[in-house]
Parts: C-alpha cells; sequence; structure tokens
C-alpha cells in the first residue's frame, strides 16, 4: 500500500558513501534528500551536489571534454583525483564506457577499476555500469563488490532492467539510480518495482531522465516538479531524492557547431544551465562532465 | 347523464344513456378488442358487470359465455348500452393496448409486446349506391373501428391502392390490414385477403462488421421462431472499418450497400427457411450497426467520417421501406436503424446500453464493450457518458504468439500453483489446446503475477530457476503447455511481449473508465455493475479482470456479462416500440468524451500500464490478496 504517513511528507533521506566509523574509507558521506519543501522555499535541504562525471574508456566521451582534460583521460584513477582535488567535485561519477565495445568480457578490469577509483578519491562514489542486459548481472556484481561497504551510488536500474542493479545493491550495501523516461508514473512503477525485489527505500535515487536544455530538458524539468508535488503530497513512492544527468548537452548542436574558439565557452554555459535549471527543478545532485562547468555551478550555489 | 366506471384502474366516462360500453370505453381512452367492428360477432369485448345495470340480452350472445362468465355478470361491451350508473370491469384479454404479452428476449428481463406494426382483421360492409364510401376510407374506417389509428393518420402508398380495390373484392370484403406506426403518423402498409392476423413477422438484426444476427420473431405472440448468422460479405471490400469507407470512397457505396443488404437477406432467410415463414410477412427489420454499417446499408456517404473534422451525415434513429435499400422483407416493412451518439459510438452500442438497462436505474452502471476498439458507457436513468478507443487486438488473441479466437482447442481457463508454476488450464471443446484465446490470457497474466513469475510491468523474471520460465529466441517466455501436450507439435509459450501488449490493451480500457469516472466525479466504488459486452465477456474469470486492472475494482458479484448486447438491444427495441422510441433522445444525451483531446488521458493510460496499476489506493482488495498470496509464498516481499 501507498504508505501516506506525516512521514511521507518529508523526502527520504539517502546516505552516500561510508566513512571509516560507517564501515567504509571516505572522509566524509553524503546525506541527500530530507526536503520538506519546493527547492528555494522553506528551509531546504543541503544544498545540492555536483557530480563530475569521468570513464573509463575515452573513445565514448564528448571531445569537447577530452579536449580541456588531455591525458588524464587515459588514466581513470588520476582523472578521478583529479576531478575531486582539481575541479573541486562534490564526487564523482564512474562511467564504465568500457562495457560499450563489442565483445566487452573483461570484468577483472571493471573490479580494478572501481578499487583503484575508491583508492584514489575521498569522497562518495557514483559508478555507472554497463547498458546491456547481457552484460549488467556481471557487471554490476564485480563493481558492487569491489566497493562493498563504500555505500556506492549504483547505476542504473530502468523497469525492464532494474534486477541485476538491485541484486548488486542489496548484496553490497549500496544504493540505485532508478530511470524511467520523463513520467512521473513511470517513476513510481519503477520504484515500486524496486521495493518489491527488495531495495529499501532509502536506497533509491530518481533519475527522472533529462535532455539538454531546448532539446526536451522543458519535459524533464515539468516531470521533476511533479514528482516533487506528489512526494510531498504524501506519495512514499515517490518521496526520493532526485539526481540528474543531462548528458548530452555537450552533443548539442550549438555546442557542435560552434567556432572552435568559443567551443568550450558554449559546452560549459550549455551544461551549466542545463544542470542549473535541474537544481531549481529539484535535484539533489547534477552530473556534468566538463571541469569548468563543475566551477561554475558551486560558484553560483555557493555565491 | 350516467357514468361507467372501468376496472382495474377506474377510469371514467360519461355518456348519454343508451351508448354501449363499447362507446363508453373508448371515451375513457380504452381500447376494446373489436375484431368485427363492434357488431357482435366476435365476442371478444368481453366485460364483466360489478356494479349497476346494463342493457344486454344475454340469452342472444349466449355462445361466447361460459356459465361461469354468466355467473360473474359477463356482457359484450359493444352490445349493452348503459342505462345508469355502472361499473364494469374488463378483463386483459379484451383490451388491446393494455395487452401486455411479456416477452423473453435472451439476456434480458421480461419485457411487455408491444411492436410497432399491428394487424386489423376487418369485416366491411361492401358499397352501395347509398354507401359510397371510396374503398381506402371504407377499409380505415374498419381499422378505426377495431381500435386502430383515425383514418386521416394513415399514409396510404400508392402500392398498396393500386391493388386495393381488387383485395377488397376478390376478399369478400374481408380482409386483414397491416398497419404501422411511422415518425408522424401511420402507415398502411399493406392489405391482405382473409384472416392473417396470426402471422407478423419482424427479424432484429445485429449488422456487425465482420458478422450478422438475426433473430426471427413472431410480433403476435413474441416468439422467437429462429436464429441465423453469417459472414457481412463487406469482408470482401476490405476487413476493418477504414478500409470500407475507402472502399466506398472510390465510388464503391453502391456496392458496399448491396452487399451489406445481401448479408442481412441470407441471415434473414436462413431464419425464415428455418421457421417455414414467407419473408413477405415480415414487416419490421430493426437493425442495430456501427455508425458506418448503418450509413453503408443505407447508402449514405461515410467518407466524410474519416477526415477531420469527423463528421457523419446522421446520428438519429432512421426508417426506410425494406423495398428502398433491398432488403428481403415485404416490401413496405419498415426498417429501422439505431441512432448513433458519434462516429465511434454507434447504434450498436446504443444496443448495447438498452440490453444493460442501465438507462432505466439509478444505480451506475459501467458498460465495456471490448473488440480491436472498445467503447465504454458510465451511466444512469439521468446521465450517460461514453467514450470509445482503440485496444489493439491482444485481448481477441491478435499480436499473441499463441494467442487465437475462442474456437476449439482455445485455452480458456488457466491456474498456476504457486509453488509448482504447474499451470492447469481447460480448452474450448476440451480438445488439447492450439493456441490460447482471450479469456486464457487474462486468466495467465493474473495467474503469472500472482506467481511471482512476472513483475508489475509484465517482464518475466528470468532468475527464477524453472523448466516453464525461459529465455526464449525473441523474449523470456513461460510455458504453458508443453509440445506433447498440445495439438500443434510446439511448446505453447506466453511471451513478455505478448504480456507487454496485452498490458497495453487493458491500460487503454481501464484508461477509459477512469477518465469516464473523473468526468462524472465518481470513484470506482460508485459504480454499482459493470457489464461486459460482446463474446469477449463470455469466459471471463471477474476476479483476474480485476486482479490485472482491466476494469476499475469492482466486487466480482456486480460484474456481468450481457452477450451480444447489439442483437439484445435490436430485439428489444424490435417488440416494444416504447423503447425503441426513446432511443434518440437516450443517443442524444450521452455525452461523447474525446479521448485524444482529453490532455489527461495519456497520463492514466501510462499509469494503468501496471499490474494492476500504478496507485494501488484504486485496487484496494487486489494489492490486500497479492499481499497475503506473495507473504505465503515467502517472496521477499515489499515491507522488506
Amino acid at each position: 500500500m501507498t504508505e501516506q504517513s506525516d512521514e511521507g511528507l518529508t523526502i527520504r533521506e539517502v546516505r552516500l558513501g561510508a566513512t571509516r566509523e560507517e564501515g567504509g574509507t571516505r572522509e566524509v558521506s553524503y546525506v541527500i534528500g530530507g526536503e520538506r519543501d519546493l527547492p528555494f522555499s522553506g528551509d531546504g535541504a543541503g544544498r545540492p551536489l555536483v557530480a563530475l562525471e569521468i570513464c573509463d574508456d575515452p573513445r565514448f566521451w564528448p571531445p569537447v571534454v577530452r579536449d580541456y582534460v588531455g591525458d588524464l583521460a587515459n588514466d581513470t584513477a588520476e582523472w578521478a583525483r583529479a576531478a575531486e582535488r582539481t575541479y573541486g567535485a562534490d564526487l564523482v561519477r564512474l562511467n564504465f564506457t568500457s562495457t560499450k565495445q563489442r565483445g566487452f568480457d573483461a570484468f577483472d578490469a571493471i573490479a580494478a577499476t572501481t578499487e583503484e577509483v575508491l583508492a584514489a578519491t575521498a569522497r562518495p562514489l557514483i559508478v555507472e555500469g554497463s547498458n546491456e542486459p547481457e552484460l549488467d548481472s556481471e557487471v554490476f556484481r564485480r563493481c558492487g563488490e569491489a566497493g562493498e561497504g563504500e555505500r556506492l551510488l549504483l547505476g542504473t536500474a530502468e523497469a525492464d532492467r532494474y534486477r541485476s542493479v538491485a541484486a548488486a545493491a542489496l548484496a553490497y550495501g549500496h544504493a540505485v539510480i532508478a530511470q524511467s523516461p520523463i513520467d512521473v508514473n513511470l517513476a513510481k512503477q519503477l520504484n515500486i518495482l524496486l521495493r518489491e525485489t527488495g531495495v529499501p527505500q532509502d536506497r533509491i535515487v530518481i533519475d527522472p531522465y533529462a535532455g539538454a536544455l531546448g532539446y526536451g530538458f522543458e519535459y524533464s524539468y515539468s516531470v521533476m516538479e511533479r514528482i516533487r508535488l506528489a512526494a510531498l503530497s504524501g506519495d512514499a513512492d515517490l518521496a526520493m531524492p532526485m539526481i540528474c544527468a543531462p548528458t548530452d548537452t555537450l552533443s548539442v548542436r550549438e555546442v557542435r557547431e560552434a567556432a572552435p574558439a568559443d567551443q568550450e565557452a558554449m559546452a560549459v554555459a550549455w551544461e551549466f544551465y542545463t544542470a542549473y535549471a535541474a537544481i531549481v527543478a529539484g535535484a539533489s545532485i547534477v552530473c556534468v562532465r566538463h571541469p569548468l562547468t563543475v566551477e561554475r555551478l558551486k560558484a553560483a550555489l555557493e555565491g | 347523464m350516467p357514468t361507467v366506471t372501468f376496472l382495474p384502474g377506474y377510469r371514467k366516462a360519461t355518456v348519454p344513456e343508451g351508448a354501449t360500453l363499447l362507446d363508453a370505453a373508448r371515451a375513457a381512452g380504452l381500447s376494446m378488442n373489436v375484431v368485427c367492428g363492434g357488431e357482435g360477432k366476435c365476442g371478444k369485448c368481453q366485460v364483466y358487470v360489478k356494479d349497476g345495470t346494463v342493457s344486454f340480452d344475454r340469452e342472444k350472445y349466449r355462445r361466447f359465455f361460459s356459465d361461469e362468465e354468466i355467473a360473474r355478470g359477463a356482457c359484450l361491451a359493444c352490445q349493452a348500452t348503459v342505462a345508469g350508473d355502472v361499473q364494469v370491469e374488463v378483463p386483459a384479454g379484451s383490451l388491446i393496448e393494455e395487452q401486455k404479452i411479456l416477452v423473453e428476449v435472451p439476456g434480458m428481463k421480461e419485457i411487455p409486446l408491444n411492436p410497432t406494426v399491428r394487424k386489423y382483421e376487418v369485416r366491411l360492409e361492401p358499397p352501395s349506391l347509398e354507401d359510397t364510401t371510396p374503398d381506402l376510407a371504407r377499409l380505415l374506417e374498419g381499422v378505426e373501428r377495431q381500435s386502430g389509428p383515425p383514418p386521416n393518420r394513415v399514409y396510404a402508398p400508392l402500392g398498396v391502392l393500386c391493388y386495393l380495390p381488387q383485395v377488397l373484392r376478390r376478399s369478400g370484403w374481408h380482409v386483414t390490414a397491416t398497419v404501422a406506426l411511422v415518425p408522424g403518423g401511420y402507415r398502411l402498409s399493406s392489405v391482405d385477403e382473409g384472416d392473417t392476423t396470426g402471422r407478423l413477422y419482424g427479424v432484429a438484426v445485429d449488422l456487425g462488421t465482420t458478422t450478422i444476427v438475426a433473430y426471427l420473431w413472431s410480433l403476435v405472440d413474441g416468439r422467437i421462431l429462429a436464429t441465423a448468422s453469417n459472414y457481412n460479405r463487406q469482408i470482401s471490400c476490405g476487413e476493418d472499418i477504414l478500409s470500407r469507407v475507402n472502399f466506398s470512397r472510390r465510388s464503391g457505396l453502391t456496392r458496399l450497400q448491396q452487399l451489406a443488404a445481401e448479408s442481412i437477406n441470407e441471415a434473414l432467410t436462413t431464419a425464415a427457411d428455418a421457421a417455414g415463414i414467407d419473408r413477405e410477412e415480415i414487416f419490421e427489420v430493426m437493425i442495430a450497426g456501427n455508425t458506418v454499417m448503418t450509413h453503408l446499408l443505407l447508402g449514405i456517404d461515410p467518407g466524410y467520417m474519416i477526415a477531420e473534422p469527423y463528421v457523419p451525415v446522421v446520428r438519429r434513429m432512421l426508417s426506410t421501406a425494406a423495398g428502398r435499400i433491398g432488403i428481403a422483407a415485404h416490401p413496405n416493412a419498415g426498417v429501422y436503424t439505431f441512432p448513433a451518439v458519434s462516429n465511434f459510438i454507434g447504434g450498436d452500442i446504443i444496443a448495447d446500453i438498452l440490453a444493460t438497462g442501465m438507462a432505466e436505474r439509478e444505480e451506475a452502471t459501467l458498460m465495456v464493450d471490448i473488440g480491436t476498439n472498445f467503447e465504454a458507457v458510465l451511466g444512469n436513468s439521468d446521465w450517460m457518458l461514453s467514450c470509445a478507443g482503440a485496444a489493439g487486438p491482444a485481448l481477441e488473441g491478435g499480436e499473441v504468439l499463441f494467442g487465437m479466437r475462442a474456437n476449439p482447442g482455445a485455452i480458456e481457463r488457466v491456474r498456476i500453483d504457486p509453488d509448482t508454476l504447474a499451470p492447469s488450464f481447460s480448452t474450448i471443446n476440451g480438445v488439447r489446446p492450439r493456441g490460447i484465446c482471450g479469456s486464457g490470457l487474462i486468466d495467465l497474466l493474473a495467474e503469472l503475477f500472482r506467481a511471482c513469475v512476472i513483475d508489475r510491468t509484465g517482464g518475466i523474471n528470468l532468475e527464477l530457476d524453472h523448466p516453464r520460465v525461459r529465455k526464449g529466441q525473441y523474449y523470456p517466455e513461460f510455458v504453458v503447455a508443453w509440445k506433447e501436450e498440445t495439438s500443434i507439435g510446439k511448446d505453447i509459450v506466453i511471451t513478455e511481449n505478448d504480456i507487454k501488449n496485452l498490458i497495453m490493451s487493458k491500460a487503454a480500457i481501464h484508461a477509459a473508465c477512469m477518465t469516464l469516472l473523473d468526468a462524472a466525479g465518481l470513484a470506482p466504488t460508485d459504480i454499482g455493475r459493470v457489464c461486459f459486452s460482446g463474446a469477449f465477456g463470455n469466459y471471463l474469470n471477474k476476479e483476474n479482470a480485476v486482479t490485472i486492472g482491466l476494469i476499475p475494482e469492482t466486487p466480482p458479484e456486480r460484474v456481468g456479462n450481457i452477450g451480444n448486447g447489439a442483437i439484445t438491444g435490436a430485439n428489444i427495441a424490435l417488440v416494444d416500440r416504447r423503447r425503441r422510441k426513446e432511443l434518440d433522445g437516450l443517443a442524444r444525451r450521452i455525452t461523447y468524451i474525446e479521448l485524444n483531446a482529453d490532455p489527461s488521458f495519456m497520463d492514466r493510460y501510462t499509469s494503468s500500464c501496471f499490474l494492476p496499476h500504478t496507485d494501488f489506493a484504486l485496487f484496494p482488495h487486489v494489492q490486500q490478496t497479492l499481499e497475503a498470496c506473495r507473504a505465503r509464498q515467502g517472496v521477499r516481499s515489499w515491507q522488506a
């Protein structure tokens, strides 16, 4: 049954990362959620977190980012370290883009990379596994196992492929990103599916799916609002914090076709405004790919 | 002047002394049965004098009465004259208007036989130099004396007038006139020699896109004499409505009109032959068809219905003579077509509504007619809302790998043991299975869901270690019957894709029901009755239909099936002119909700694409049952 308790009027708190006292190795852990109001009204919860996305195979990464980070792209652990220390990201989102290549079977590397990145960083970690039903089970098992005790945020569960992520999250104590295609009902359905698989509700973060600003983000924005309004009106199955990763932002036409000299500025601007809009819509975590965007977002949020 | 009181009902008339009781009865608005025209020859107008006296020569008419009737004060109304105040009891058999033969319409409670067409047997005085009343007037006066309509309201077609003089004279002025009530008056449909009052037939027709069903009735005693069904011959011009309309646009309207009439004639002939009657004695044809079929039958261009702004030519009830559209009944027989609400809510649905009796009840009824397209109507005696949409063919077995129509060999009921996942099923005719029909698919969906083989989106849990749950060639699947059990030498499976198609179909229907409920400001619990119309509902497990969320949650005892509502409605409208008369008004007060124009429909649809629904609060009982069921199975549940 849908709980309609007073508790439902608060967004559930989800704890990410584990310090030594909490059984992990992070220097800090974050609590997201806890809102009782719409964004920028009332007391609000903590400042939204800015995650910098990195990947283990830069062939599948936007050139505008590769150009900026240079050699770092070839050393995942160093890239992760720089994300926190140099670029000032609140946390890192590690994408296993290597699983996109045909015939992928380097499962050992998944575990190794996860461990290396954890060792190179001090803050909670988001891990984006494969996006291929054939690989999911093993990929999530490996990265989940490698991060046991660290309370990772594992992505991504979708309605037609959620069991592997859920199983890894349950087995190794991680939280799950639940992504549904820009629809309040589908978001709720996925949360119910996860709940019925046994994933506790305080370990689910909603990804409403977001396009780039001007390329469909408007829909995401209104769905995020609907999700939040439903949650605050007592729908426990939607009372989870939200994560937003408008990953198409760096490949919109305005960025691709910008004059070479303007391209970086255009990319950062586009990513910044999209991510900021997501925050206005209620996202607790926004994921971006250009390091300069992190800086700009943090300045805006802290300023 | 003396007052005559007629019992039962205490109708009164004041008449001059010496008037007959028949005169008094007419003045009181009663229609007595006077076949002989008030000559004291037929003995049909018996009444009993309860109080007061009349002047009546009992001995002269002794032959019409039994001793018992004499003892009760029986007399003939046409021959008894009033001498003072008198109270008279009129037995039901002596009245025409009040006669109520209750008719057993299949799938319907008893309704009164009250057709619009009647036969009047009349014996007329031949004309003479002293009485030169024209033949027609003479006939119609005779009809009026039989409590028929006043002559000036009866329209006599030229065709009848041309043979009238011969028939009257050949018969020795003893004929039977067939008079039909038509909009704005009466129509003299036929005049036949002698007494043919025992032979008056009517036909109710369900003019379906695929099949025609006809019921042949005796309108004299309200019996069904024969039924027949056959395919709609228009199928040769296209399977579905849209292709028929397109065919008609390519100047094929005449052809389609002919085919529709021929299809009806085929059914009509089969039924008439089976009953051993002459088609020429069929005087009434009541046809229920969807809006396009009705247009086509009447030769009206349906082309403007399929292009923006989608308007039909006509939606009211229409009537015409059988001869004008090639229906093989009496050429002057009245052919009536059901009115429509819109392009998508046609006469067949109005007939469904009639069959449910929902327009006469206070409680809200939800009527759902499920096919590839579905129609849903919600309402009661005060208001009614309707909508229509595409459900896809899944519920009829289409777009499902082993789906089939409800034919022999179709798995129609399924249970699955939640512990062993072993299915037990029954097939139509009990033969080895060769596929799964709609009711079986709904059972499967509900049972797989209860057994946790599928999740709420219909995804098959491949982590279950069971031989019946397997990856399949394209989609995960569940084996319902091993090939050794089947008659097709293949495992009969239901795939995840099938299940998702079924869920989309059920979601469209549920979302439509919710749209109607919301528009009416009602909750599912306010539904007094749910009626399924069409073959689909026949074998449906009501509880499973609710479990999967096909319809809003309703206790099973409130869910019923009216079978072929179109033919039932046509039968009712054929035999009961009162109900027929109300149809236009009924159709007019049904509000049509265009789902495509309703911005919340898509939202409702998405939330219905879940088992049973995204909002569990709409299915409290189902949810409770599921929890109990899952707890029993020890499945890791959501309380974790």
